[in-house]
């Protein structure tokens, strides 16, 4: 079956996957593929993300395919919701296939508390957490950093902010790579990055960064949600930020290089902003030691903003509930990693996905192993957010990958033509759902009609057989920035 | 003469911009920063220098924006206005003047995906997209 899209002919290859030949442009070295439904397919060809898929897999030792998550929407060089493997030493390193935001990623806490325990401490609960966590800050930060102490941040990640009484072991231990990269140079971080990130440990950002108070709606698989500690009814805090400035600028840095440079190595690019290099060159290792400092940044800033999330749930719920509030994990969105595949090594990008390793892997939690990785996908403001877990079905189809979120259907001036931020802010409010945006656009622009539907989007990756669903959380409250 | 339009983007920000001159099309991005992150209506006066230096003119309006997205950042400076402005062949210096206060932080960067520079019909032009 072929299905006619505006930018290319997608041939489906089974029920949740569709393929653009590689044949269809001269400059493809692999098919781009996505995973979707019909539903989700008339949605994404809706913007150019499909011919930024094509673009991916053009360039220099990519292997397999190009592939999109059902999520995927228009991104810059590579689509939101792109997953790219080259193969090593030889294949490029792309800063855009990672993006601005290193490490953005999401983290869960689970409360020793019931919704209904909760009660009428709802407001003030969410209204802590807005006090609490900046969505910026000036020198020194909420956390007062140092020089010093923000360069063995990036060499180290959160474990140097265990060491100063901020978060717990516990915390490191349920996060992606233990919440460290290996082979981070900070001095491949230029002194602008330092001095962007130096005040920002511990602030959330803005645009579609959110702490969200949620409960527990649904159990799917109650094997896994008894693994990671979840039952119905239950409270949970969603943290999502990433590495705030200091990786906006260790990306801008190292695309302006890799544009410099890249034909030197004889690449040619149909998009300036996938600039890249191979992994090998001074210029690819100098980006993968800045971009691992920046990943181990946004790993500790997510440690600290859940530090102050128990802080505030201290405040208002009491010690023993903030004592109880546990880490279930912490995931990234944007990264490359080095991972094993069919016996060789690959550079995994992924912009806008997530690892979803199955039930198994040593990279895991012993906890967590024999159910599979856990994975978190925020929907829109005011709908549901998803518990999954990795399934084998990522390692032999994604490169271990699944969905980050939603993804967008409309674009920001599209939501904004549709509504005001503070018609949807009463909106929210009348479904019960406390609100605390400094910004009626940023509101606006966030609307849950402008994502596609999260429920649909998760769907696709079980039925793909990349993560299965554990529960579904509800928001109770959000924080924006 | 100066402006900007907002195009239709699947995800980040695009803007057109279109002006009489060359300092024109770099004020216009001025006011479409202000525009995106300015919260506040009040905060003290600041004056900022900055010298950039590239061949690309392109490049040197995304390096302009990236220079607005740091001060925003490090100096919380929202720019209203040029009241220097000199471009040679691979340099730009300037002086902007503007305000302290609580920018928002919504733009993280300027990529160089779509990003156009240039001159036609008597107009300069340029285009940029903008990671938010």
């Amino acid at each position: 079956m072929a299905v006619s899209s505006s930018t290319s002919e997608l041939v489906r290859l089974d029920e949740t996957l569709w393929e653009i030949p590689a044949a269809t442009r001269s400059d493809m070295r692999v098919p781009a593929r996505v995973f979707a439904d019909e539903e989700l397919l008339m949605a994404i060809t809706g913007d150019r993300s499909l011919e930024q898929l094509q673009n991916v897999a053009t360039l220099p030792g990519i292997v397999e395919a190009a592939l999109a998550m059902p999520d995927i929407h228009q991104g810059y060089g590579f689509p939101v919701g792109g997953v790219a493997a080259m193969e090593l030493p030889d294949g490029v390193v792309s800063p855009g296939g990672v993006g601005y935001d290193i490490n953005c990623g999401v983290r869960l806490l689970a409360l020793p508390l019931s919704a209904s325990e909760l009660g009428g401490r709802r407001e003030p609960l969410v209204h802590e957490l807005s006090r609490a966590v900046p969505a910026g800050a000036g020198r020194g930060g909420p956390l007062g950093l140092s020089a010093a102490d923000l360069a063995e941040v990036l060499r180290e990640g959160p474990r140097v902010l265990v060491a100063r009484g901020i978060g717990r072991e516990e915390d490191v231990d349920r996060t992606e790579s233990q919440g460290r990269l290996p082979g981070a140079r900070p001095a491949a971080v230029s002194d602008r990055a330092h001095e962007r990130g130096v005040g920002q440990l511990g602030t959330a950002g803005s645009g579609n960064h959110f702490i969200e108070l949620q409960r527990v709606d649904h159990v799917f698989a109650r094997d896994a949600a008894e693994a990671f500690g979840l039952a119905e009814g239950q409270l949970t805090v969603l943290i999502h930020s990433g590495s705030r400035g200091l990786g906006h600028q260790v990306c801008t840095d190292h695309v302006r290089v890799m544009d410099e440079v890249g034909s030197r190595y004889g690449i040619v690019l149909p998009d300036r902003q996938l600039a890249c290099a191979p992994a090998s060159s001074s210029e690819g290792r100098a980006y993968l030691g800045a971009m691992a400092a920046a990943a181990n940044f946004a790993f500790a800033n997510r440690h600290a903003i859940a530090d102050a999330v128990r802080r505030s749930i201290e405040r208002v719920l009491g010690a023993a509930a903030a004592d109880g509030t546990r880490q279930i994990y912490d995931v990234a969105h944007n990264v490359a990693k080095v991972e094993r595949y069919g016996g060789r090594d690959l550079l995994v990008h992924r912009k806008g996905a997530t690892r979803a390793f199955p039930p198994g892997s040593p990279e895991i939690p012993a906890a967590y192993r024999e159910v599979g990785q856990p994975v978190f996908i925020p929907g829109s403001m005011g709908t549901a957010s998803f518990v999954l877990a990795g399934a084998t079905g990522a390692i032999e189809r994604s490169f271990g990958t699944t969905c980050h979120g939603a993804g967008r259907a409309l674009s920001r001036t599209a939501a904004r033509r549709r509504i005001g931020g503070a018609e949807l802010r009463r909106g929210l409010e009348a479904q019960g759902i406390v609100v605390r945006c400094a910004s009626n656009r940023a509101l606006a622009e966030e609307a849950p009609f402008a994502y596609k539907d999260v429920e649909r989007v998760v769907e696709v990756v079980e039925r793909a057989g990349l993560a299965r669903r554990v529960a579904r959380l509800v928001p109770l409250g959000v924080v924006k920035g | 003469m100066n402006r900007h339009r907002f195009v239709e983007h699947g995800g980040e920000v695009e803007v057109e911009l279109e002006a009489t001159t060359e300092a024109g099309l770099f004020e216009a991005a001025i006011e479409v920063f202000a525009e995106l992150v300015s919260v506040d209506t009040e905060g003290p006066g600041v004056r900022h220098e900055i010298e950039l230096s590239c061949v690309d003119r392109a490049l040197l309006l995304a390096d302009w924006l990236n220079e607005l997205v740091y001060l925003a950042e490090v100096d919380q400076f929202v720019p209203e206005r040029l009241v220097a402005f000199e471009l040679a062949r691979d340099r730009l210096r300037a002086t902007v003047v503007g305000r302290r206060e609580h920018p928002s932080h919504l733009v993280k960067a300027v990529t160089l995906n779509s990003l156009e520079y240039g001159e036609r019909e008597g107009m300069w032009h340029g285009r940029v997209v903008l990671d938010v």
